[in-house]
């Protein structure tokens, strides 16, 4: 479990991170997300022990990183958001260069560059010079020599940027196989689909202030409010907001005075609900010409913009 | 293990590179063309000479090779370790090995000895030409070995200086200027010195102390004094109230200036140096602090 205590960082007057609270747990895929400049890379530099904090304190299980920094350093596998490639050397003298300078032993060396280059699918590349490798590849390696010393915590910053859609769905796999190794998985992503599919927990800075943290799916209903649904009517709309609003089903009718055609509710429930209120609207012969429910998580994307709105560093 | 793995790394990087194989032509290139032509001028080749005109000649070519050598060493030198932490740092590679087990000993001496390996590949290389002057005599073998710990000693300070500004400065195209620019400081800054107070201040003898050790760590100094025959017990430098040879005193200074640059790039080339030297003092204290029991 990695503990996080009243983390402060500045770089003379930019704060970087503020009183940030946080705890990994164990074995989890653990997402942050924020706008450029929130203080993302910059945690995940303090919790790879690459920088000391201004205050507050880091736990690994019973160490604290600023008294132990080369012990937390053995326990890390840190990937930045940059490649950080040495284009003239192979991928397995990339690899071996790194188990070198990890202490690894020359012996065990062919087998460990063997087994990490098989699982990110680099084996066929393994005498390839790095610089002819693709963007992906290129991650992969990185992920790769992230994990050479078979650390028990990996900092992923910006892992999947660059990524095509099978390069990513590949990755969440790979993930998923490393969890399943017992690794605890920290990684900072602004594709926030695409994390909260990856994520076990996220958690959502700003400006250095940590907003909220906690499972995907908790985080995103508190945020949102549930899920939603997004009907459009040709007519009789006010019907059907009364209808809609007598039904348990539905929690909330956003825009309730609104005599508009399209309807936005919020709803709990399941699929089953979900058919009760369609069968509803139906038996009262209102023309419904679109239903569209969105889960908790297809509306991240929307939450996470009004929650970051006016922070962007851009 | 771990200086090695970087040792091997780097020498892979800069032996692959094309640049390093027209590095070596082009160094060869000078300094035979310029042999060449001083024979050529000289009538070296021409039949009739006594043995006597071609000893002298061949000091003469031998003591132009070596000021040439030595200029070459000067300008190349810096370039294999001027960018050599920054540009870690610029490649964003540095922090990857901040989370290593590599110390701060291991990454700057697999730094500094890749590049100096460079360097004396350079030096070996161009020792079938400095053979030529055998041809022609005039040379002592022991003139050859001190020149060659000349230019390995004018190599190490170069590299260690050029490390060291690799270490503090950020940008790579700055340290670079700021290696150059103490290198050419360096070569010449006894004649500057010299040139700029003027023969009757030298009279002053605190001023001349300085220029004395101005002139005990210039490298052409110490070539000089080796290619016009200067040996210990004849002129000597007195370094510490001991009597050196020119070129040994050189050697103690150059060894000086490398432990004392390679000691700051260690200080500074991790992060929060104070706050690791004080992690080491508290390492210290709870390491030799008496038992309570």
């Amino acid at each position: 479990m990695i503990k996080i205590q009243h983390i402060y960082k500045r770089y003379r007057s930019v704060h970087a991170l503020e009183d940030l609270n946080l705890e990994i747990p164990q074995g989890a895929i653990y997402g942050l997300i924020g706008p450029n400049g929130a203080g993302k890379t910059t945690l995940l530099r303090i919790l790879g022990a690459l920088i000391p904090p201004t205050a507050g304190q880091v736990w690994f299980d019973n160490e604290e990183i600023t008294q132990s920094p080369a012990a937390i350093q053995r326990k890390v596998g840190y990937m930045p958001d940059f490649f950080g490639v040495y284009p003239d050397l192979t991928s397995a003298e990339y690899l071996e260069f790194y188990a070198g300078i990890h202490g690894i032993s020359r012996s065990k060396r062919p087998s460990t560059i063997a087994d990490l280059l098989e699982l990110v699918d680099l084996t066929s590349k393994r005498d390839a010079l790095v610089e002819t490798l693709s963007r992906g590849m290129k991650q992969r390696l990185c992920l790769a020599r992230a994990l050479i010393h078979d650390p028990d915590v990996l900092l992923l910053d910006e892992p999947a940027s660059g990524f095509d859609t099978r390069a990513r769905m590949e990755f969440r796999e790979l993930l998923r196989t490393l969890q399943g190794m017992g690794k605890t998985i920290v990684i900072s992503s602004h594709i926030l689909l695409e994390l909260a599919e990856m994520c076990s927990d996220i958690a959502i800075i700003r400006a250095g202030q940590l907003l909220m943290a906690g499972d995907v799916e908790h985080v995103t209903h508190n945020l949102s409010g549930g899920p939603r649904i997004e009907l459009r009517v040709l007519e009789r709309a006010a019907d059907a907001r009364q209808l809609l609003k007598d039904m348990p089903e539905i929690s909330t009718i956003m825009d309730e005075n609104d005599v508009g055609e399209v309807i936005k509710v919020g709803f709990t429930g399941d699929d089953q609900a979900l058919y009760r209120i369609l069968a509803a609207l139906m038996a009262h012969d209102i023309p419904v010409v679109s239903f569209a429910p969105h889960r908790t998580i297809d509306r991240l994307e929307e939450v996470y913009m009004s929650i970051t709105e006016g922070v962007s560093s851009l | 293990m771990t200086f090695t793995a970087l040792l091997a790394k780097e020498l892979r990087s800069h032996l692959r590179r094309e640049r390093f194989v027209w590095v070596i032509i082009i160094y060869l290139l000078i300094m035979g063309l310029l042999g060449f032509g001083y024979l050529q001028r000289q009538n070296a080749f021409s039949p009739g000479y006594q043995s006597y005109v071609l000893s002298q000649i061949g000091a003469q070519l031998y003591a132009l090779l070596s000021l040439v050598q030595l200029f070459l060493i000067v300008f190349i030198a810096p370039a294999f370790t001027s960018t050599a932490i920054n540009g870690e740092k610029e490649r964003q590679t540095f922090d990857l090995l901040l989370c290593s087990k590599l110390s701060a000993f291991s990454l700057l001496a697999g730094k500094l000895i890749a590049g100096l390996v460079n360097v004396l590949l350079l030096i070996a290389a161009s020792i079938p030409l400095f053979s030529l002057v055998f041809f022609f005599g005039g040379v002592a073998p022991t003139q050859i070995l001190s020149t060659i710990v000349v230019f390995v000693m004018t190599a190490i300070v170069a590299a260690t200086f050029s490390l060291f500004c690799s270490t503090i400065l950020h940008r790579p195209t700055v340290s670079t200027a700021v290696a150059y620019t103490f290198c050419v400081l360096w070569m010449f800054s006894y004649w500057i010195v010299y040139f700029l107070i003027g023969s009757p201040l030298l009279s002053n003898s605190r001023l001349s102390v300085w220029i004395q050790w101005l002139n005990v760590s210039n490298p052409i100094s110490a070539l000089n004094s080796i290619v016009s025959g200067i040996q210990a017990g004849a002129v000597s430098f007195s370094l510490f109230r001991l009597p050196f040879a020119p070129w040994v005193a050189f050697t103690l200074v150059c060894l000086m200036l490398t432990i004392v640059f390679f000691l700051l790039s260690i200080v500074f080339v991790k992060p929060n140096p104070l706050g690791r030297f004080l992690s080491w003092l508290r390492f210290l204290d709870k390491k030799f602090r008496p038992s309570t029991l």
